[in-house]
């Protein structure tokens, strides 16, 4: 390295900076690129010392065995159903709603608004357990009624919406309704389309919050017809803890369509998750 | 007001303000049949000794007096709970903050590493932990490492006194970069120009940081913190895919004990564990609720 006293304590600083970067990714990279890595092996030969990092011979059995042995396909169907479905119920349901809190007068609106806000602080476990039981009761337990139906709205979806409403100009809304429109027409028309930004943050939340959950689907399904993507990995897990190179191939494959998602959106992915906590 | 008014005024009303109350509707009738109904029964049940098949038995505070007093198990998976909250949030913000500040360096491909960072919080918690859970087998790629340095090999799940660290490490590495891009952002808010005239001043990297870059993110690292403990004290996936609570309770949480509970069939005393869990958390959302009030 050539030693300029003036330039030296500069390129040693970047040249840190750059290793620790480098460094901390790929600790972040490694497991990820392990467990495609073990996905690709012959089970004698995940735990080989010393460690294939490529994987010698690479084989696909284990992919073939999740997708045709285990109903793997069929747990993707249900995550992508309930995903979508839950999806589309938050943005109709939570932006219809956000809309009248924020630009519609009615008695009471404010009360209403604060009571769903505290409601936000109860935490899922302290209604888990009856909300089970009248899942039973409507005997929705294993079907879809009892995945999605709960979650067709969010207050947390409610509240982000509003927040978007908000910044649209009352003019607008009132030139619409001076132009014969009905109040749903207003919503649908010129609330919703300028609304669209925000729309986009709630669906990444939503899909994302759907795909990745457990302990719901954990509880109120029992058989693999149901089961979404992150149910039907664990069970693989406890159940075939030997097969290591197998469990991999269902997790490549269970978390695969998130991130690809996320790599095309990662722009919104970022907005929407930073908005909650500096637009508040 | 005679009848007939006020019926007038009724039907008035409700043309000038169904439709607000339809849009809302969905929502709100979603709140009271599957959170506030819900919520009271809880309230009920854990008054009761409830199995779901037989009659409820009222017995007063006695399923609370039992977790608080008397029941090694629930102490046990309190103090976890806690050590976990605790482990957790004193290493991922600050690694959050340290890797966000890396990121404001004006850096080539900073892009690339926040996706890096970011990555595993968009992934499912289970698939997280079945892939860590790999990583601290026995044989795993984490006890290959030590014996290429000639250390001994580790039980990270095996041993009672590590377990608990090894699931707040997974679940840091799963979280922290989330803390990033939100103290990213905070951070590229902050004028340059306070910055330029600290310098003008002759105010060093430290004071820089402790004077201005500190007080600005004050908010943002107070509502991290908050998010990251209500989050934390709910923690269940990782437990229930890493270890199912054990060796020994070591890794038992507070919402590990009350879904074991729940599958044993002992909903009073399940519902008590979640009251008792919802008790800890009004106490970080009132925080966080007078907090957001403050910024408003």
């Amino acid at each position: 390295m050539n030693i300029h006293p003036k330039s030296f304590g500069f390129t040693f600083k970047r040249t840190g900076l750059y290793t620790l970067l480098i460094v901390s990714s790929l600790l972040m990279i490694i497991p990820f690129y392990w467990s495609v890595s073990t996905s690709l092996k012959l089970e004698q030969n995940v735990f080989s010392n010393p460690p294939q990092w490529i994987p010698n011979p690479v084989t696909l059995e284990n992919y073939i065995h999740v997708l045709t042995r285990i109903p793997f396909p069929r747990y993707f169907a249900n995550s992508l159903i309930v995903a979508v479905i839950t999806t589309l119920g938050h943005v109709f349901f939570d932006t219809l709603a956000a809309y009248a809190f924020a630009k519609l007068k009615f008695p009471f609106r404010d009360q209403i608004f604060f009571f769903m806000l505290l409601a936000l602080m109860v935490p899922f476990q302290v209604n888990l357990i009856p909300l089970y039981k009248i899942m039973a009761t409507l005997h929705w337990t294993d079907t879809y009624l009892a995945l999605i139906v709960p979650n067709l709205t969010s207050i947390f979806g409610i509240f982000l919406m509003r927040q978007f409403m908000l910044t649209i100009p009352n003019e607008l809304l009132d030139a619409a309704r001076m132009d014969g429109c009905t109040e749903f027409g207003v919503f649908r028309k010129v609330a919703l389309p300028l609304a669209l930004p925000g729309i986009a943050t709630l669906i990444i939340f939503t899909f994302m919050g759907s795909w990745n959950d457990f302990l719901w689907p954990r509880i109120v399904t029992n058989s693999e017809k149901l089961f979404t993507l992150p149910v039907g990995l664990a069970q693989l897990q406890m159940k075939n803890t030997s097969n290591v190179a197998q469990i991999m191939a269902g997790t490549v494959l269970t978390a695969l369509p998130m991130i690809i998602v996320f790599l095309f959106m990662q722009r919104q992915f970022i907005e929407g998750m930073t908005a909650g906590a500096l637009k508040e | 007001m005679t009848v007939i008014q006020h019926s007038r005024k009724l039907t008035y009303s409700i043309q000038k303000y169904g439709i607000s109350y339809l849009f809302i509707s969905v929502p709100l009738l979603s709140l009271i049949v599957f959170l506030f109904i819900p919520m009271i029964v809880s309230l009920w049940w854990s008054l009761n000794d409830y199995s779901g098949l037989t009659a409820a038995k009222f017995v007063g505070l006695n399923n609370y007096i039992k977790l608080l007093t008397d029941d090694k198990i629930f102490a046990k998976s309190l103090l976890n709970t806690t050590l976990f909250v605790l482990l957790g949030m004193s290493i991922g913000p600050t690694l959050g903050l340290l890797t966000a500040m890396m990121l404001n360096q004006k850096v080539r491909f900073s892009s690339l590493f926040r996706t890096a960072y970011y990555l595993p919080v968009m992934t499912s918690l289970v698939v997280v932990s079945t892939i860590w859970l790999m990583l601290y087998n026995r044989n795993g790629l984490f006890n290959v490492v030590l014996q290429e340095f000639g250390l001994p090999k580790v039980g990270w799940l095996s041993n009672p006194d590590i377990a608990l660290i090894s699931i707040v490490f997974a679940s840091v590495w799963q979280g922290f970069g989330f803390e990033t891009v939100v103290f990213l952002a905070a951070l590229q808010s902050i004028p340059r120009e306070l910055y330029e005239a600290a310098m003008m001043d002759g105010a060093g990297a430290w004071a820089q940081f402790r004077y201005i870059t500190l007080p600005a993110l004050r908010p943002v690292i107070l509502f991290v913190y908050i998010i990251g403990i209500i989050g934390s004290y709910q923690v269940f996936d990782q437990i229930f895919v890493m270890s199912s609570g054990g060796p020994v309770y070591s890794t038992s949480t507070i919402v590990y004990y009350l879904f074991d509970k729940f599958m044993d069939l002992r909903l009073g005393y399940a519902s008590a564990i979640a009251y008792i869990l919802f008790a800890i958390l009004v106490i970080f959302s009132y925080l966080q609720m007078r907090i957001s009030r403050e910024r408003a």
